[in-house]
């Protein structure tokens, strides 16, 4: 079968000026509700009453949907932490500190010419 | 069992915006007369203002034309299928188009525009797909009403009792489709692409808000079917607005009155050739193509009753003052199943809403799962379960050689 061809919408079709319509309206009131859920810092500021147009709408759903992925992103690796035991760590690093300050010794330069032999890569820059 | 079900493999919908399914394919009843698409004028047309008929006519135009968008709530479909008639025995009679649309504007020249469809030749990849493949005469909204309860329905069988566009927050007792599939063991997979973060999705109120893993964008569908990483189970949303990217303008794909159709057109050409252009992945997948709801534009059919859902709106929630036990069904919207396996000039008349997408999803990845609504467990399946005991008037991926004359775009 031959190949058929798709036209393309002009570039008049492009009006991130047209008033937003009902259904965009109900996306943003429905994202102010979750957004409302979230924890303060992954809010906006926005005030969604001033919303008027479809690039205006656009960039609040792009702000709270953002927002909504990055506080589940931060919740699931906050939950795959482990938890540290704080009391006794605490408690063993105050007691390793003790042990070190009476056990120091000035540090060894450290020979280049070995790192080189044994092929060791570098480490990247951090940014 | 038939080659196709046994490959079957993937399902794919693509929902689209608010468009009626004579307006998008009624042209073809010309082509081919078992679609049931435009009727001679003497037989359907509406009344305007003044009582004179108006006629169906092939002068859609892409955008700039259905300006204001037109009414498409509950009380405006209610007098969209019913004419005005609020008696207790009425029946649909679909004489109503014109006169909501006048209601909008108070003006009779452009209240007619309402009635207008596309030629065949405007819209070349929605009807190709149509005659190529598997088009339903019988598919209807779920709801006589707006966007986000009729999504509800491909979501979770029901809209919960809303027939508007309020946020939707589901009992723990229907689970979503989603869930269902990512809590079965064995476990299956799914996802939610929608367009861009921009863009976004209109399952905000429960999905995006509590299980953001489900979804994907666009592009991460273009991957995915790229490199064969499709799941079981994907829901594909359009982009929703005008907006601007990191890497330029993004206009409107999803067809919704007043965007522009070609870019609507365009997006589903992607969807069904990046399927395609991946030959394991189009040998082992079904695209569903179909249609929130009418958008307010007519349709000659009328919605027929269905089994009460166990939600009922009342008459302050429906806005016409009398309760909705969610017993009818909303406009005919387009409605397309797109796979190798299926013969060409396939034309289905049994009836489906979009309780039909969980209730078939359901059915053929999961078998019987409970609690599900009225709604869904009484809708048709669009594919047939896997096993031995396929009915093969019911099975639509009925060929036992895969087609190799499918058409290409040239997306």
């Amino acid at each position: 079968m031959a190949l058929i061809r798709v036209p393309k919408p002009p570039k008049s079709a492009y009006d991130p000026d047209r008033p937003m319509s009902s259904l965009l309206k109900s996306q943003i009131e429905h994202l102010r509700d979750a957004e409302g859920k979230l924890p303060l810092r992954y809010r906006s500021e926005w005030y969604i009453k001033t919303i008027r147009t479809e690039g205006e709408a656009a960039k609040y759903i792009r702000d709270v949907t953002e927002a909504i992925h990055a506080a589940h992103e931060d919740a699931e690796r906050a939950r795959r932490t482990p938890k540290r035991k704080r009391v006794i760590e605490i408690a063993a690093v105050a007691d390793e500190r003790v042990e070190r300050a009476s056990t120091r010794r000035p540090r060894k330069k450290r020979d280049a010419t070995k790192r080189k032999k044994s092929g060791g890569a570098k480490r990247p820059k951090k940014k | 069992m038939p080659a196709g079900l046994d490959k079957l493999q993937h399902i794919v919908v693509l929902m689209m915006e608010n468009r009626s399914f004579d307006h998008m394919l009624g042209s073809l009843k010309a082509v081919n007369p078992k679609i049931d698409g435009i009727v001679d004028a003497d037989t359907f047309n509406n009344p305007d203002a003044a009582n004179n008929p108006v006629k169906p006519q092939p002068k859609a135009e892409f955008q700039a034309q259905l300006q204001p968008d037109p009414d498409h709530h509950f009380p405006a479909v209610d007098l969209q299928i019913y004419g005005g008639d609020k008696s207790a025995n009425r029946q649909p009679n679909m004489q109503g188009f014109v006169k909501s649309y006048f209601n909008q504007r108070r003006d009779a020249a452009h209240s007619q525009m309402i009635m207008y469809y596309f030629p065949k030749e405007k819209l070349p990849v929605l009807t190709t797909l149509a005659l190529e493949f598997a088009v339903f005469n019988r598919w209807f909204a779920s709801i006589p009403g707006p966007t986000i309860c009729n999504r509800a329905f491909a979501h979770y069988g029901t809209s919960f009792g809303r027939v508007d566009l309020n946020p939707i927050y589901p009992p723990e007792t229907i689970k979503s489709i989603y869930s269902r599939l990512i809590g079965a063991s064995p476990k299956r997979t799914a996802k939610v692409y929608y367009y861009d973060t921009t863009s976004s999705t209109m399952e905000v109120a429960n999905l995006l808000q509590n299980q953001p893993e489900l979804f994907g964008t666009y592009s991460q569908f273009l991957k995915d079917c790229d490199k064969g990483n499709l799941p079981s189970y994907s829901f594909v949303e359009p982009n929703y607005s005008d907006h601007e990217t990191d890497s330029g303008e993004e206009v409107a794909n999803d067809q919704h009155p007043d965007h522009n159709m070609q870019a609507g057109e365009a997006f589903i050409a992607s969807i069904y050739q990046a399927i395609k252009n991946n030959p394991d992945l189009w040998e082992t997948t079904a695209l569903l193509i179909t249609y929130d709801e009418h958008g307010g534009i007519f349709d000659h059919v009328p919605p027929p009753d269905c089994p009460k859902d166990q939600f009922t709106a009342d008459g302050n929630a429906t806005g016409t003052g009398v309760p909705f036990h969610f017993d009818r069904l909303g406009v005919r919207v387009p409605s397309i199943l797109v796979s190798p396996w299926i013969p060409k000039g396939s034309v289905v008349d049994r009836v489906f809403d979009h309780a039909s997408i969980p209730a078939t999803i359901t059915k053929f990845f999961l078998g019987d799962w409970a609690p599900r609504s009225p709604r869904e467990t009484s809708a048709d399946i669009f594919i047939e379960p896997q096993g031995a005991a396929v009915d093969p008037a019911r099975n639509l991926l009925s060929l036992d050689v895969m087609r190799t004359d499918c058409p290409d775009f040239d997306v």
